[in-house]
């Protein structure tokens, strides 16, 4: 390229982010100093409409041709800048930030000579880089029509409903073999005359007559490779080995010798391995579980050979989509043997065992027989929430829904149990949704005791014979001992297990909880750093039934925007490489997190790394590990890197 | 300028805050035309008085004004700020909207937002967007990173509207944009589908004086002091006792003003907790010998990282939680500041304290622009949806739809993830599945 190189350089005060420490003003004069600065100026706020002119504005009337902004972090307005030398005309890819925000006045406020001498450090290398700068054209690809939406809990059936709504194809995928998730255990329901199930069934009514999704149950995701707009995803799906066609399935489940505890009662009850999960599940299906079967064949006989298939194999399915919603939800916390007692005495339940206990479709009290009458009641809230964060492996988050949960339950259990006490065990009452606040304000009415505990002097339960519980209650200063008919643990809600297969597959961030990260906790909430795949209901973080459902409208929302565009823009800043130095070690290859580099062979027989520039992310692993120098990374490139390091020591 | 589409495939929001601005770029990227009007001269909403959000201590300039010019970038969206609906009429399964444009005595197509006019003008008035706590001119963008950046001339406080003299702004005006002759503009657009993201407004401690607030200058609410604290503000970041100006020492706030109240609101506002701890926070970071104390209800720190910032507050910025009411607020003329009387739930001791400054976290309340009688509101005054679990941005009126807290209080990203179910529903209705 011969053209003269022309660089604006505009130094942003962030309000008084920047300017309360840096001293401005020097730094633009210290840029007018560099060579091929032609243009230098401080702004208020670069971002702003009237900064971004003023750039744009420039470029034309001086023909600057590279723009140098120093202000933020890119993360934050390196796409923003991008879009105003675009708008000028230029290549977007001819612009480069200084991050003198978070890289100087922020970590340097008490230094302000030696943050401005910082801030002049990173212009100048940021000048220095974009001399060498080279456009860089964006490449699109086309979007599979197809969405694939993970878990069939009540946020993946409504991100299923609204993107088929759309007119979009869908696939549903479910692991168990119901659909429902969680809420189809629940019953009694704040906010509404409807049970949980009873809303399960009317989305599942819906998503099952929907023509344009295609539900599969007992299916989990295998294997996904392609990229952005295009991901080839392999599911397999689990045999019934119950066949549809047999007429008597309940005599089958009678034959079967095995008990396990039942998973959809939280092992309060057991279920045979020839099992239907629970009463009003979809579909309404028999299976058999396999991990438990001993496959004795005493089914076969109550049923006929033609109606089971002990020997059915797994199907696998390969199937394209254009985007991804995540909706896998929650586990619900199960207290480790012997916390507050749990484990040790029947007595002693989790919130979600009593949510089953109060639900029409769950066990009763009375098939339980868990006491002969009772006289106390005790909650104990924050079970597996809000733990000790110098704990480690602590899960220190508020589960959300669990004291307005605890506090809906108790009143049933008032119904049930008018002369009993209740004691709600509790260290902050967060009924923070509308009603939920006049229920807290009924249950005191009605008589609920509440005792506040610190999470230093946490409630110990003995069991002697009745479970025994003593709690310091702050209000009262006091110790106080409560023998109790039964204990319930508002247990709280953790991730799924098996979220970090997924998290390997797709290659989303998590918290160190294991909750998905989405790309911006306030503005982007079900979105991902990365395109095309989009997070929905409690896997993001504790969510109640109506958050879940809402959220998974607001996932589909962006899930469904580069299936109606049909293209889409992939990672320009990706790496490449130089074929002639390339030794074709390998070691790219296996650096890379997204499979992006494999090594081919050229026309003459030697062998060399490639790069698929559909999936590489341009996280630049591949060009650290490289050891000859021959992988590269577009507008990082090793000469652009050393022109940098030049001028901070020079 | 506005065309009416004959189709009936565009959508019209009406609120310009963070839900209204996620809902139009939801639904612009789904290549649908929206129309934004907002009543103020830009578009940004409360939030743009934020100074910095919880729990991540984001600057909230800093996230929202990308936003605010990605909506007024997009060429799906149509912008009409300093506009108001004046009436919706349903005509063949569509609306018919009227909106009101009131005269900003600028040329907007004109304007290049220079800011000449601004310092050239002579008058001043009490500047809202900082609550009145320091004045701007007759002439005045509502903040500096105003979308889209054009002032406008507020006529009760010109001296030309006044007097019928002064017209500094238009002789010093590089582009000749003041036009003192505009006259409020209706216009008409018609649209398949409506959300309302009006927002609400905050419980207003003045009405009944709670905890002094009208008869000691250095009582005041969690909006003020967001302002105070804010780089934007009045005293650009220097938080000081409005009866001296002075540094404050020790700092009150007081959570569930107006909210979770036997004689006010009786709901939760969900993001005054958070909001105050924060506030607490930068009190904390600006000068660590502030002390800075909580008096509170319950914590409701139950949003993602809350409870973990909580915690932060708490153990390494040594902010300091008493659980308990303040009864009392008297001077105390000795110290020269304030003497609260309040009972520490956990003490079981009713004591008194002197502090420099007192700041009532303040709850939410149902807008003030009250929706038209045809949309139902809730018993509290929200606007009432027709199924929290299974249409939860639905509203009576079939094709109207809810975001924000126009529906309820909110923290910001409940907001926005109601904002985008908003404008999903929205798109379903107007394409009918195409």
């Amino acid at each position: 390229m011969s053209e003269e190189i022309r660089i604006g350089v505009y130094v942003c005060h962030c309000g008084i982010n920047i300017a309360g420490v840096i001293d401005v003003k020097q730094v633009v004069e210290h840029a007018k100093t560099l060579p091929n600065v032609v243009v230098a100026k401080d702004i208020l706020f670069t971002c702003s409409s009237v900064g971004q002119n003023t750039i744009v504005d420039d470029i034309k009337r001086e023909k600057l041709n590279r723009i140098v902004v120093a202000a933020c972090s890119p993360r934050m307005h390196e796409s923003t800048f991008r879009n105003t030398v675009e708008q000028a005309g230029l290549n977007p890819f001819l612009f480069e930030m200084a991050n003198i925000r978070e890289h100087s006045s922020w970590v340097h406020p008490d230094d302000p000579e030696g943050a401005t001498e910082k801030a002049k450090t990173l212009v100048r290398m940021a000048v220095a880089k974009a001399k060498l700068l080279e456009p860089i054209e964006k490449s699109r690809a086309d979007v599979t029509k197809k969405v694939l939406v993970i878990g069939g809990g009540v946020a993946g059936l409504q991100a299923s409903l609204d993107a088929a709504n759309r007119g979009l194809s869908v696939t549903l995928v479910e692991k168990l073999p119901v659909l429902g998730g969680k809420a189809a255990l629940i019953g009694d329901l704040v906010y509404s005359e409807k049970k949980g199930w009873q809303i399960v069934k009317e989305l599942v009514t819906q998503v099952v007559t929907h023509e344009k999704i295609h539900v599969l149950t007992n299916t989990t995701v295998e294997n996904v490779s392609g990229a952005f707009g295009d991901y080839h995803v392999t599911l397999t799906i689990t045999p019934r080995y119950v066949k549809e066609t047999c007429l008597t399935p309940e005599k089958g489940e009678e034959a079967c010798p095995v008990e396990v505890p039942n998973e959809y009662d939280f092992g309060l009850t057991r279920r045979k391995a020839f099992y239907k999960p629970f009463e009003q599940a979809y579909p309404p299906l028999y299976l058999i579980d396999m991990s438990s079967c001993t496959k004795c064949g005493l089914c076969l006989e109550a049923c006929g050979n033609n109606s089971i298939d002990l020997e059915e194999k797994p199907k696998t399915l390969s199937e394209k989509f254009g985007t991804i919603i995540v909706a896998t939800g929650y586990e619900p916390y199960t207290p480790s043997l012997g916390e507050y007692g749990y484990g040790k005495d029947g007595r002693v339940i989790t919130l979600s065992q009593l949510e089953r206990i109060l639900s029409e479709n769950g066990p009763s009290f009375e098939d339980l027989n868990l006491f002969d009458s009772v006289e106390n009641i005790v909650f104990i809230s924050c079970v597996g929430s809000m733990e000790n964060p110098r704990d480690e492996g602590a899960r220190t988050y508020c589960s959300r829904m669990c004291c307005s949960s605890s506090i809906k339950n108790m009143l049933k259990l008032r119904e049930l149990f008018p002369s009993s006490n209740i004691y709600f065990l509790y260290r902050d009452i967060r009924t923070y949704a509308r009603k939920e606040e006049h229920l807290y304000e009924q249950a005191s009415k009605n008589g609920i005791i509440f005792l506040k505990y610190d999470l230093s002097t946490p409630p110990d339960v003995k069991i002697n014979g009745k479970p025994s519980v003593e709690v310091l209650d702050k209000l009262l200063g006091k110790r106080i001992q409560i023998p109790a008919d039964l204990v319930v643990l508002a247990n709280g809600m953790v991730p799924p297990a098996d979220i970090l297969k997924l998290r390997s597959l797709l290659k989303f961030p998590c918290s160190s909880e294991g909750w998905v990260a989405e790309a911006h906790p306030k503005l982007r909430p079900v979105e991902l750093p990365s395109p095309g795949i989009y997070i929905a209901g409690s896997i993001q973080a504790p969510k109640d039934i109506i958050e879940s459902l809402i959220s998974a409208s607001a996932a589909t929302a962006k899930a469904v925007i580069p299936i109606i565009h049909g293209r889409v823009e992939l990672e320009p800043l990706v790496s490449y490489v130089h074929e002639d130095v390339c030794g074709a070690c390998g070691i790219c290859v296996s650096t890379c997190p997204y499979d992006a580099v494999q090594r081919v062979a050229l026309e003459d027989g030697r062998r060399v790394a490639r790069v698929d520039p559909r999936l590489c992310m341009g996280c630049g692993q591949c060009v650290s590990a490289c050891p000859s120098a021959a992988m590269q990374q577009k507008s990082f490139t090793d000469k652009q890197i050393h022109e940098m390091i030049e001028q901070l020591v020079v | 300028m506005v065309t009416s589409n004959p189709n009936g495939k565009s959508v019209l929001i009406i609120g310009g805050g963070i839900a209204g601005m996620q809902a139009a770029l939801d639904l612009a990227d789904q290549k649908i035309k929206v129309y934004l009007v907002e009543t103020l001269p830009s578009i940004g909403g409360r939030m743009a008085q934020l100074d910095k959000t919880f729990p991540t201590l984001d600057c909230a300039s800093c996230i929202l004004t990308p936003r605010m010019v990605d909506v007024a970038r997009h060429e799906k969206i149509e912008l009409l700020t300093y506009s108001e609906v004046q009436e919706i009429a349903r005509e063949h399964g569509h609306f018919v909207v009227k909106i009101l444009k009131k005269p900003r005595y600028v040329n907007t197509e004109t304007c290049n937002g220079c800011g000449i006019c601004v310092t050239k003008c002579p008058k001043r008035a009490p500047n809202e967007f900082n609550l009145g706590m320091d004045e701007r001119k007759a002439i005045y963008f509502l903040f500096p990173q105003a979308v889209p950046l054009v002032p406008v001339i507020d006529p009760t406080a010109c001296i030309y509207f006044l007097r019928g003299k002064c017209r500094a702004c238009e002789k010093h005006c590089p582009t000749h944009s003041i036009s003192f002759d505009q006259e409020p503009e209706l216009t008409e657009v018609e649209v398949g589908a409506i959300i309302y993201a009006t927002g609400f407004s905050l419980y207003d401690p003045s009405k009944n004086n709670d905890y002094e607030y009208n008869t000691f200058p250095d009582v005041i609410t969690s909006l003020e002091l967001e302002r105070l604290v804010s780089s934007t503000g009045p005293t650009e970041g220097c938080v000081i006792r409005p009866s001296n100006g002075e540094k404050p020492r020790k700092v009150a706030f007081i959570l569930c003003v107006g909210s979770r109240s036997q004689r006010a609101n009786y709901w939760c506002s969900r993001f005054c907790c958070m909001a105050s701890i924060k506030q607490a926070v930068l009190l904390k970071e600006h000068d660590p010998r502030i002390e800075c104390t909580i008096f509170y209800m319950d914590i409701r720190a139950f949003g993602k990282g809350f409870q973990e910032f909580y915690e932060r507050a708490k153990s390494e910025f040594n902010v300091r939680f008493v659980k308990g009411r303040v009864g009392s607020i008297k001077e105390n003329s000795q110290e020269g500041n304030l003497l609260l009387r309040y009972e520490n739930i956990e003490t079981g001791y009713v004591q008194e304290e002197s502090f420099d400054l007192v700041v009532l976290a303040v709850g939410a309340e149902n807008p003030l622009r009250k929706p038209p009688s045809f949309l139902e509101l809730d018993d509290d005054g929200f606007i009432a949806v027709m199924d929290r679990y299974l249409a939860p941005v639905y509203t009576s009126v079939e094709g109207i739809f809810v975001a924000g807290t126009a529906e309820g209080p909110k923290d910001i990203p409940d907001c926005v993830v109601q904002a985008s179910a908003a404008a999903m529903e929205a798109s379903i209705l107007i394409t009918g599945g195409e």
